[in-house]
């Protein structure tokens, strides 16, 4: 899962670059309003603490071992934004000091595990455990369909960012330069091993961690469950919500299924290829790609491969592409979905964070903090209270 | 060897590792005579060239580079055989390995017996793939080996990284090595405690709930650092001592890092 | 009568459910050292967070050289800077406290953030870790040091903005005897000294080193001060604050004493 130097092209690891940035920046205001003077410290500890966690061999069923990245479990407690910043950070020491992972495709690896894993965790436990208590049962399972879909969506965006290197880069003898091997290739490789071992890593940390918070320190998974029944409510019924949040599960599985077709439908096929080399060089068409393409400007050349793949394009995958695909027009559409799923799913998770912001005071409100701003990271003590004491 | 016993040793060779790079970075070579900030804008510009290199001999090249500084900076290729290329070619090596096969193309040798083709645009891109990322590892290797971290860290501030992410990274390096003998005591003491195998549900229930502990224990730890932070007068901003100097030698290698990653640039299109 | 350096007053401090100080009332003179003797748990370094105002009482005042010491007080910027000038603080565990990737970043860490000129920094940082003979660490990560080196390391971090109040949280805590010993010389060091210094420690055997004035903290109260050499011939006020424990004893000759003797009683 974290890729190496020399598996992309330089100029993919520049998009991801690029596509990162927001997030990062998004992530930090986010987290430093919070946090406030507490953003160093434990950002800090926090990053530490998940390049740790990334080195816990876990016990498999079927008696093997594995590692996981521990983005679910970083969500579920720190929320998505702190999620992304800790996790990059622990990708970043990774890279730098331990060789894990390539300084130039940093910026990919921390798109795929820590931005999609973060959001991906986020998205799929706030739908899954709902309200439930904070000792529910339903929260473990969340915690573990939380953790094998978020590896399972970084796999993925990791094979498309391999599959598509051997369309755009390859030497004038047509062998390709980065990773060889095609989209048909490329995804079920990565995913055969994902779905089957590498996603129980993390399934197996994100929930057994969950569990055993619930019986020692209920409080820390209180920051992701915000509309949480207290326990001796849950069998009630449930009080009639709000609009937002009966809208809100909703809102996501449509999300999901406008980012997840798309891909889906590249996975078959090579829906992203369907740009002609000579869109390249039409400022009309470069528009449409840019807009498709998350409004991240096309290179002003074709890519070389592109080129010289254009007069061959209908051949390459036929037996993998369905016909309709083919058409330009569909391409565009299919990224214009994905495009619009992304943008629901950011407002959504955007919403519940504003959401629990309004349900925030009254329960930090007990809190005595040196600074007086709220505590959002519910750490299991006061900040400055001593070992020992208290 | 259960998931006790490979964790433990996983933090153990981390742990040998960095004390391995802090040694190194200590030595007399020409690589740690460099002001970090030069190291860090050479070293990139290679692994950045050798990425870009359309061609296998040019990335060749690059690599011959890196050894030649190697040398010169009292890495011995034994280490960079242990440690880089041994694993790279390991992971990468089998990943490419199926290229020659699937990649479509001229024909050059069928596999006997099995009748399978092998192409020369498959064993090209097969080549190129596993000597790049040798190239870029050992480079990167380089680096870190013969510059301490918390130079590395300063340094990264003339690519535009911001000072609390500078300090954050400080930081989160220092607490690394903090938690991971937390961790290592943790579970050194579990091991002791163990007798005979435990069942499947049983180690993951073991193993995530040292996981568990480590979390609680470090949040703790943040709010302690915090106050420790408070004490010495931190009010929210961060400020990092530059201390970098440049010499002569500095310019000249600097000049000589980008003139051979231009060649490589320009060779490599 | 001077203006005492800290003047506590009526402080109630809980955590959650538990009574950390209950109406507390004591107050620390100007150049004075002071003990805090008190078992686990007794609230001496609750106290002691408080006095550097990390943490704030939920009842009762504190005042540091006659003005409050509050969370809004702390907000100014300026209060605050002069404030963490003055005073310094040196917790017992130095992992926390020993953040940054160097030792030299590490003294240099409180001067950077009271902004002083680079150079004055580079100088001052420099001549404490002359001081405290700890320069050939420079460069080291805090990590690779021992426990002994730590507490060096992170009594020179608060030293090097030369507070004029020094508060000390079991300096001798987890030390083996050398490095104790090495630092109860220092404290001696201050005797004195125009420093004020407050001292926590449940070990007696330093308590008259490094003290002139000592409160015997019990369940979040002060229940006896005074001179160090006259408390602690209270044996039963010590045993009843569980400072102290009667136990037999070996002197290494093979000889047992009979004189009455006290050892204070390590975790």
């Amino acid at each position: 899962m974290h890729i190496p130097d020399g598996y992309l092209s330089p100029s993919t690891c520049a998009v991801l670059y690029g596509t990162s940035v927001p997030f990062w920046y998004i992530a930090l205001r986010r987290v430093k309003k919070f946090l406030a003077t507490r953003l160093v410290p434990l950002l800090s500890v926090v990053a530490a603490l998940a390049f740790v966690i990334m080195m816990f061999n876990l016990p498999l069923p079927g008696g093997t071992t594995g590692h996981a990245v521990g983005v679910a479990i970083a969500t579920i407690i720190l929320g998505p934004w702190a999620s992304i910043l800790a996790i990059s950070t622990a990708l970043l020491i990774q890279a730098i000091f331990f060789g894990d992972g390539g300084i130039t495709t940093l910026g990919a690896n921390c798109f795929n595990m820590a931005i999609v894993g973060s959001l991906t965790a986020y998205a799929v436990y706030r739908v899954v455990a709902g309200h439930a208590p904070l000792t529910s049962s339903r929260r473990v399972v969340a915690a573990a369909l939380a953790g094998y879909t978020a590896i399972n969506a970084a796999a993925f965006c990791a094979a498309v960012e391999f599959g598509i290197q051997p369309l755009f880069f390859t030497d004038p003898n047509g062998a390709p330069l980065y990773a060889p091997y095609a989209l048909s290739i490329a995804i079920p490789a990565m995913m055969i091993g994902h779905l089957t071992f590498a996603g129980l890593a993390e399934l197996v940390l994100s929930a057994g961690v969950v569990a055993y918070f619930q019986r020692t320190n209920p409080s820390l998974l209180k920051l992701t469950a915000p509309g949480a029944l207290p326990a001796d409510e849950a069998m009630r019924p449930v009080p009639s919500q709000s609009t937002w949040s009966t809208v809100r599960p909703l809102g996501t599985a449509l999300a999901l299924l406008l980012v997840l077709t798309p891909l889906g439908i590249l996975a078959a096929g090579t829906a992203w290829g369907e740009w002609n080399a000579r869109d390249f060089f039409n400022p009309q068409a470069r528009e449409k790609i840019a807009a498709a393409s998350g409004n991240i400007a096309p290179p002003v050349q074709a890519p070389r491969g592109l080129e010289r793949l254009y007069s061959v394009w209908t051949a390459p995958f036929p037996q993998y592409t369905p016909a309709f695909v083919r058409r330009p027009a569909v391409g565009y559409a299919l990224s214009a979905m994905f495009g619009s799923g992304i943008i629901i799913l950011v407002f959504l998770i955007a919403g519940s964070l504003a959401f629990r912001r309004r349900r925030q005071p009254s329960s930090a409100g007990s809190n005595v903090t040196a600074t007086g701003d709220p505590t959002p990271i519910p750490t299991s003590r006061d900040p400055a209270l001593p070992k020992g004491e208290g | 060897m259960n998931f006790v016993e490979r964790t433990l040793a996983g933090f153990v060779n981390a742990m040998e590792r960095a004390l391995y790079a802090e040694e190194l970075a200590k030595a007399d070579g020409l690589l740690q005579r460099l002001d970090p900030r030069i190291k860090v804008i050479g070293i990139l510009a290679l692994v950045v060239a050798a990425a870009m290199a359309h061609k296998l001999w040019v990335i060749g090249a690059v690599f011959a580079i890196a050894l030649i500084l190697a040398v010169y900076s009292r890495v011995s290729p034994a280490i960079l055989a242990k440690r880089v290329w041994l694993p790279v070619l390991l992971f990468t090596g089998i990943i490419a390995l199926p290229a020659p096969l699937v990649i479509s193309g001229r024909e050059v040798w069928r596999l006997p017996w099995l009748d399978w083709p092998l192409t020369a645009q498959g064993l090209a891109s097969a080549s190129c793939l596993v000597t790049r990322v040798e190239t870029a590892a050992t480079l990167s290797v380089l680096l870190v080996l013969c510059t301490p971290w918390s130079r590395v860290l300063k340094a990264l501030r003339v690519l535009g990284v911001p000072v609390v992410f500078v300090v954050i990274l400080g930081m989160a390096y220092r607490y690394i090595f903090l938690l991971l003998e937390s961790a290592h005591d943790m579970l050194e003491s579990r091991r002791s405690r163990m007798v005979g195998e435990l069942e499947g549900p049983e180690r993951r229930r073991v193993a995530a709930a040292s996981v568990g502990v480590l979390i609680s224990k470090t949040l703790q730890m943040s709010g302690d650092v915090y106050g420790a932070m408070l004490a010495r007068g931190f009010r929210g901003e961060v400020y990092v001592l530059d201390d970098f100097k440049t010499a002569t030698l500095d310019w000249i290698m600097l000049t000589v890092f980008v003139a051979l990653a231009s060649g490589a640039f320009y060779c490599g299109r | 009568m001077p203006v005492p350096v800290f003047d506590v007053r009526e402080v109630t401090f809980r955590y959650h459910q538990l009574t950390a100080l209950d109406r507390l009332n004591l107050a620390i003179e100007p150049g004075k050292r002071v003990a805090l003797l008190g078992a686990n748990g007794s609230g001496k370094s609750t106290l002691l967070r408080i006095l550097d105002g990390l943490v704030f009482p939920e009842k009762g005042l504190v005042t540091f050289c006659g003005e409050s010491l509050t969370a809004e007080r702390l907000q100014d910027p300026d209060f605050t800077y002069e404030f963490r000038r003055r005073v310094g603080l040196v917790f017992q565990n130095p992992d926390t406290q020993l953040f940054s990737p160097t030792v030299f970043d590490e003294v240099a860490f409180g001067p950077l953030q009271l902004q002083w000129p680079k150079e004055k920094i580079r100088a001052q940082v420099e001549q404490m870790l002359e001081v405290m003979k700890i320069t050939h660490l420079k460069d080291r990560s805090p990590h690779h040091l021992s426990t002994g080196e730590k507490k060096h390391v992170t009594l020179a971090s608060v030293l090097v903005l030369d507070p004029e109040v020094l508060l000390l949280d079991e300096p001798t805590a987890a030390l083996d005897p050398k490095s104790a010993s090495q630092m109860i010389d220092f404290l001696i060091g201050l005797r004195g000294g125009a420093k004020t210094v407050v001292t926590t420690t449940h070990d007696l055997d330093i308590v008259e080193d490094v003290a002139d004035h000592c409160f015997i903290f019990q369940t979040g109260r002060v229940v006896a001060e005074g001179a160090p050499a006259d408390l602690l011939r209270e044996t039963s006020l010590l045993e009843q604050t569980n400072l102290v424990h009667a136990h037999r004893h070996v002197h290494t000759s093979g000889e047992t004493h009979s004189h009455p003797h006290l050892h204070s009683h390590q975790h």
